[in-house]
């Protein structure tokens, strides 16, 4: 124990460095803090974003959910893939041109501008936060399960040393080094995660995966195929899944990262990177660990039996199931290395969402509505000093809801995350979207998703029509934005000529 | 995306797009991922399931497309 504590305190000690590296270079303005004095390259922005979005959830939750329930979750995925390419091939270089051109430091704020009103900011600024802040407090909560398998001690110590390490990386490094930082996360996480898998296949399935799908077959054949061995993914609920998956282009701390790229040439060649190292190589790791490698290793009766035995549940097992598997069959120093992964996945992406948090507070909450007139330097001290306010209350909700990881992220964060995405994209794309529009159609499907998630009789999520929370709430969120919109005054001609026509000469021009 | 809708490349782009997302949903719901009564489920190369290779399948179709347009087509490159 004292070796992994011993190397996960140099780990820790590197991050923190490299965040006190970050603060001695940085320029000390807000758009340097904020998005990385937009100067993100390609490569970098890929790292940054591809780790941001690879959470400790690809690590637990995704590989436990496809241990459970078969390969159907799969197709969540393969709809994230074609999503984050789409916000990089078809709004990426709007946003960042607008933003760019009017010194926008956040999307929200680009969208109060656009739609020209207070209100509109405030009730998208609280709405994101509302369902990223908790989304941030899952990740350490991850990391706490992973160190109590690995050393034994309770989990809210690796949950404690994961928030310290995010605090210092995002208070002091700010998105720059947050950037940079995913580098070095990304390649500790790859090598773990592709290293873990590829050293277990060797030693416990001398058969490789094909071997490992036979000995399923077996077993358990219903896990190799749809809708898997509880019954649970229909064909309709894979369509809902793959639907869910396309909406990955609304994450706000996905949109925010194309605020931060160099010049327009990076949304040329980023969904390149997407696909085939996204698409076709990163994200096939989980899935093999999930699907094919863990249950052949440990089928679902030795987990059942271990979850007895440890007083808890089947669900939470599984989502522990790939460290558990480490643990067990590789030698005691990997485990350590292998949490190091996991550290950096839950890390890499919490701390683009604090990042991307805190900018929301500090320029379109405190700035933005309650004190209009602070400068450059205030703006900057409050995004850095709320970091420490959004880790306690996103670890405090976190602690209190302790649903499964894979199914908190489908079922509430992504949800909650499109809400605002009809306002996102009517403002690009449509001149006639109005701030009416935008306003009831944000309020409306963010409290018809919060009543739907509440309110379940007998378990049954009746509002909602027992259909994943995603599909009613935007469909009549999209609705009531263009109805309401249509009824509605269409903006001002200036704000026509700022928001489309500038931003489209400005693309046309910039090289 | 308004600068893709305004010439035929583009709209050409968009339609295959869509028709992959279509596609996919199509073969999803009709059942293309499901083993039939009494048959065994599809594994490509001893151990890829069906749901793996359909992805596979689909981002390789993205890809195609991808590389057509923006770098032969798209205004802004």
């Amino acid at each position: 124990m004292v070796f992994d504590i011993a190397v996960l305190t140099i780990f820790g000690l590197i991050i923190i460095g490299m965040a006190a590296y970050g603060y001695k270079i940085s320029a000390k303005t807000a758009e340097d803090y904020m998005l990385g004095g937009r100067t993100i390259g390609v490569v970098v922005m890929f790292f940054f974003v591809l780790f941001a979005i690879s959470s400790s959830w690809t690590f637990y939750g995704f590989p436990g959910l496809l241990y459970l329930e078969g390969p159907g979750y799969v197709f969540f995925i393969w709809g994230s893939v074609a999503g984050f390419a789409g916000l990089y091939m078809f709004l990426g270089p709007r946003i960042w041109a607008l933003t760019k051109m009017n010194r926008f430091l956040s999307p929200v704020e680009a969208l109060g501008e656009r739609y020209e009103s207070k209100p509109l900011r405030l009730v998208l600024a609280v709405s994101i936060l509302a369902f990223i802040v908790p989304y941030v407090g899952i990740q350490p909560l991850g990391v706490g399960a992973g160190f109590q398998a690995l050393t034994g001690l309770p989990a809210i110590w690796g949950a404690i040393y994961t928030a310290v390490l995010l605090i210092f990386l995002v208070l002091l490094g700010g998105m720059r080094i947050v950037a940079w930082v995913n580098i070095f996360l990304g390649i500790v996480y790859v090598t773990a995660l592709m290293g873990s898998m590829l050293w277990i296949v060797n030693v416990a399935l001398p058969g490789g995966l094909p071997g490992a799908a036979a000995a399923i077959l077996e077993t358990q054949p219903e896990l190799l195929s749809a809708p898997g061995p509880r019954g649970t993914f229909t064909p309709v609920l894979m369509g809902g899944t793959f639907i869910v998956g396309l909406l990955a282009f609304s994450w706000p701390h996905v949109v925010i990262g194309a605020m931060t790229a160099r010049d327009k040439n990076l949304f040329k060649w980023f969904p390149l990177l997407i696909f085939v190292f996204g698409g076709l190589f990163f994200y096939i790791i989980p899935f093999i660990w999930g699907s094919l490698v863990a249950p052949a290793i440990m089928p679902l009766e030795a987990l059942t039996a271990r979850a007895a035995e440890l007083g808890t549940s089947v669900e939470i097992e599984a989502d522990r199931v790939v460290q558990t598997i480490i643990v067990q069959e590789l030698p005691g120093w990997f485990g350590v290395f292998v949490l190091m992964g996991v550290i950096a996945a839950a890390v890499s992406t919490a701390a683009v969402q604090l990042m991307t948090s805190s900018v929301i507070v500090a320029r379109d909450v405190i700035q933005g509505v309650f004190k209009p007139d602070a400068d450059d330097r205030e703006v900057t001290r409050w995004a850095r000093w709320s970091v420490i306010g959004i880790v306690i209350l996103s670890l405090s909700i976190s602690v209190i809801d302790t649903g499964a990881m894979a199914l908190y992220l489908t079922d509430v964060s992504i949800p909650g995350f499109a809400q605002w995405s009809p306002a996102l994209v009517g403002g690009l794309l449509w001149k006639r979207g109005t701030r009416q529009g935008a306003i009831a159609a944000t309020l409306v499907g963010v409290i018809y998703l919060v009543l739907g998630l509440l309110i379940t009789p007998g378990g049954s999520r009746v509002l909602l029509l027992d259909l994943h929370p995603i599909v009613p709430t935007l469909l009549v969120n999209t609705i009531v934005y263009i109805v309401v919109s249509l009824l509605t005054p269409a903006p001002s001609e200036e704000i026509q000529t700022q928001f489309f026509d500038e931003v489209d000469e400005f693309l046309r021009s910039e090289s | 995306m308004r600068e893709v809708m305004e010439h035929t490349a583009g709209k050409v782009y968009l339609t295959y797009l869509a028709a992959t997302i279509v596609g996919m949903v199509v073969a999803i719901v009709r059942g293309a991922m499901s083993v039939p009564e009494g048959g065994e489920p599809f594994l490509l190369f001893g151990w890829m399931t069906a749901p793996l290779v359909a992805g596979i399948i689909f981002v390789l179709l993205w890809l195609v497309g991808y590389l057509v347009y923006f770098f032969k087509f798209w205004p802004y490159r």
